[in-house]
């Protein structure tokens, strides 16, 4: 009986594709094999390369999980990676509290709210390169002259705090905009009632918005968090991760040190695990913020 | 609780629209006063004046002896309930009830216990722990009530509260508002569009129309008396019937000439439109429908003011028929008995109890006998 079946089945004229198909599929394919060409296929031969000793070229040897190992013991890595998350985690917090008092400010009733809000987002629309050595020159040139200092760029101390202004003037923007947006999805309502009950200034702000705008302030948080930790560009354009590697990141290493130090197995092996921590911590704060969050 | 006093109350927007105009109006202790108006008259606009909500443009208004024009509305004493509700969507129903008094940092238990005995009084007590969008509309206005409870305040506001909730839990929670009212013994304000509210929870209701004050008196009186053509118009359903008519004079008798018809006025209200000086005038007759009747006996009664007209629409009520004719070039409504015999098409006498015309000026739209 079954045999039957799937006899009958064989003998159906094959589904042929409609023209509805076809059309999705010719707006899907060249996408995914471009994704899959610029994106799957690099990450599967990097993965693949972090277990050789390649350079980046000429002929290279099997070795193990040996980079996996030396990663963890090499100074210079684990310095990046203090230096990344150190940065990341206090620009975070800069850039979460000044566009959060930015969007505050921007969504009161004020004059010329449209205008202003345009003109705040725009360091968004530069390149960060762009902006990287705008403020490079700033640093070593305007803001010396000025003070009557030396660059802070100068300073294997204080460079980082250089890399954090650059990085949270323009992610500011984008962060205001969301929180702007979180904002406006409180109903107005909902202040007067409180108005009323005695919520005003920092308790109005505390009991009703904060809550309130939670699922915002989770997707700032992520979003800053992982772009922060990726921070490439701006390092590129003002320190090079000078002076003597203080500013280096994680990104940076890997580019620098895989592309032209001759490392390009064992930087492999960094960006993999590099990979894994982002997607680590990002989970890891999606959930802590989600439990959060409220259903409103 | 204590009475509101509101001398010479006005809203000017900066781009000059005036939405409330010179609003007086004394409100006595545990007083249930009703706005009640069609949209954009202003209604809420005085409310939120009283909440704090808007700046007063110009008049006085106390509560108690106070005058509270520059205060802020948590220091006002008064507690509101919103049409959308606004609850604090991410706080539990006990949490939002308990608001409030968490803000004047009342102790602990003192604001367990009024959390407590508003639920029990409001049926809450099993959602304590519910967030709102756990709840459903009838609930959600509950705990909207409830907060304004616990808070005990001198003045209770309500706009609007039933007008998102559907027809058969309104009528219920107009009958809660009304009992809360007696238990309470509060001063309300309570802002609505919908005359029957307004009829059946005010002591007295305040009909507004462009921000300006039409009459304020008890239901009765409005509905009995009415100030003029829109109260006249506005309150009772369906609507009063108007039509214009002529004053004149017949066998020493004052009577209404409309058309080819005459009717006769009662002595009073002949006199009345005499002394006025309306002889010869064409003023606007009013008379509500449920005044109207094509019963035998009725026809018989008001044998002087006897009309006819052909029935152009049949509305079966349940417990009433709504006859709509035309006649003196308007529609007129009459609300008989379900056994009428009238259907559409059918031309029909109808009786108007002379009694209860009603009689406005045409130009200043006032009345002038009721």
């Amino acid at each position: 009986m079954k045999k039957k079946d799937s006899q009958a089945e064989l003998l159906k004229p094959k589904k042929t594709v409609t023209e509805r198909e076809r059309t999705f599929a010719m707006i899907a394919i060249p996408i995914l094999i471009l994704f899959f060409l610029f994106n799957t296929l690099p990450l599967i031969k990097g993965f693949i390369y972090s277990f050789t000793n390649f350079k980046g070229y000429g002929s290279y040897e099997w070795v193990g999980l040996r980079n996996y190992i030396d990663l963890f013991t090499d100074a210079r890595v684990g310095k990046s990676y203090l230096f990344t998350v150190k940065l990341a985690f206090f620009t975070t917090i800069l850039v979460n509290i000044v566009s959060l008092l930015m969007a505050l400010g921007l969504n009161a009733k004020i004059k010329f709210k449209s205008a202003l809000r345009g003109m705040y987002f725009l360091p968004n629309i530069l390149g960060a390169l762009v902006v990287g050595y705008i403020f490079n020159y700033f640093f070593t040139y305007i803001v010396p002259a000025i003070f009557h200092t030396t660059s802070i760029l100068a300073s294997g101390s204080k460079a980082w705090i250089a890399v954090m202004i650059v990085c949270a003037w323009q992610a500011i923007a984008m962060n205001t905009i969301i929180y702007i947006s979180g904002l406006q999805t409180v109903p107005e309502d909902v202040y007067e009632a409180g108005m009323l009950d005695g919520a005003t200034g920092w308790s109005k702000f505390r009991h009703l918005t904060f809550p309130l705008i939670i699922p915002f302030f989770t997707i700032n948080m992520v979003l800053c968090m992982k772009n922060f930790l990726m921070v490439f560009d701006q390092i590129m354009a003002l320190t090079k991760g000078g002076p003597a590697q203080s500013t280096e990141s994680i990104s940076f290493l890997i580019y620098n040190n895989g592309m032209s130090g001759g490392q390009f197995g064992f930087q492999s092996a960094n960006a993999v695990i590099f990979f894994i921590v982002i997607v680590t911590i990002s989970v890891f704060q999606m959930r802590f913020l989600n439990s959060k969050e409220e259903q409103l | 609780m204590a009475g509101l006093s509101l001398e010479h109350i006005g809203k000017k927007y900066p781009n000059g629209y005036e939405a409330v105009k010179d609003f007086n109006l004394e409100i006595a202790d545990k007083e249930f006063i009703i706005f009640v108006g069609p949209s954009g008259c202003g209604k809420s606009t005085t409310l939120r004046m009283i909440a704090g909500l808007e700046d007063i443009t110009s008049g006085t208004l106390k509560i108690g002896d106070k005058v509270v024009n520059d205060l802020e509305p948590k220091d006002r004493d008064i507690a509101m309930v919103f049409q959308n509700y606004a609850l604090y969507p991410h706080m539990t129903v006990y949490d939002n009830m308990a608001f409030g008094l968490k803000m004047r940092k009342t102790p602990k238990d003192e604001i367990d216990k009024a959390v407590r005995e508003a639920a029990r009084i409001l049926d809450l007590d099993q959602l304590l722990k519910r967030k709102p969008s756990q709840l459903s509309g009838g609930q959600r206005q509950r705990v909207a009530m409830g907060r304004a409870i616990v808070r005990n305040p001198q003045v209770f506001l309500m706009d609007e509260p039933l007008s998102n909730l559907d027809a058969k839990l309104r009528v219920q929670m107009r009958t809660e508002i009304a009992r809360l009212h007696d238990r309470l013994g509060a001063t309300i304000i309570y802002v609505t569009h919908d005359q029957t509210e307004a009829m059946t929870l005010g002591t007295r209701i305040v009909v507004m129309k462009d921000g300006v004050v039409q009459q304020v008196d008890t239901p009765t009186n409005l509905y009995n008396e009415p100030d003029n053509l829109f109260v006249a118009g506005f309150i009772g359903s369906p609507q009063m019937n108007f039509f214009d008519a002529v004053v004149a004079k017949e066998d020493d008798k004052v009577v209404l000439k409309v058309g080819g018809d005459t009717l006769a006025l009662p002595a009073a209200k002949g006199e009345a439109l005499l002394a006025g000086g309306y002889e010869g005038k064409t003023v606007v007759a009013g008379i509500r429908p449920e005044d109207i009747s094509d019963e035998a006996e009725d026809l018989a009664k008001f044998s002087g003011t006897v009309i006819e007209g052909e029935v152009a629409v049949f509305e079966l009520l349940g417990a009433g028929v709504n006859l709509n004719f035309d006649y003196a070039d308007t529609q007129m409504t009459a609300s008989v008995a379900p056994t009428t015999p009238a259907r559409v098409g059918d031309v029909v006498r109808f009786a108007l109890d002379p009694d209860k015309i009603h009689i406005f000026d045409k130009t200043t739209e006032l009345a002038i006998v009721h």
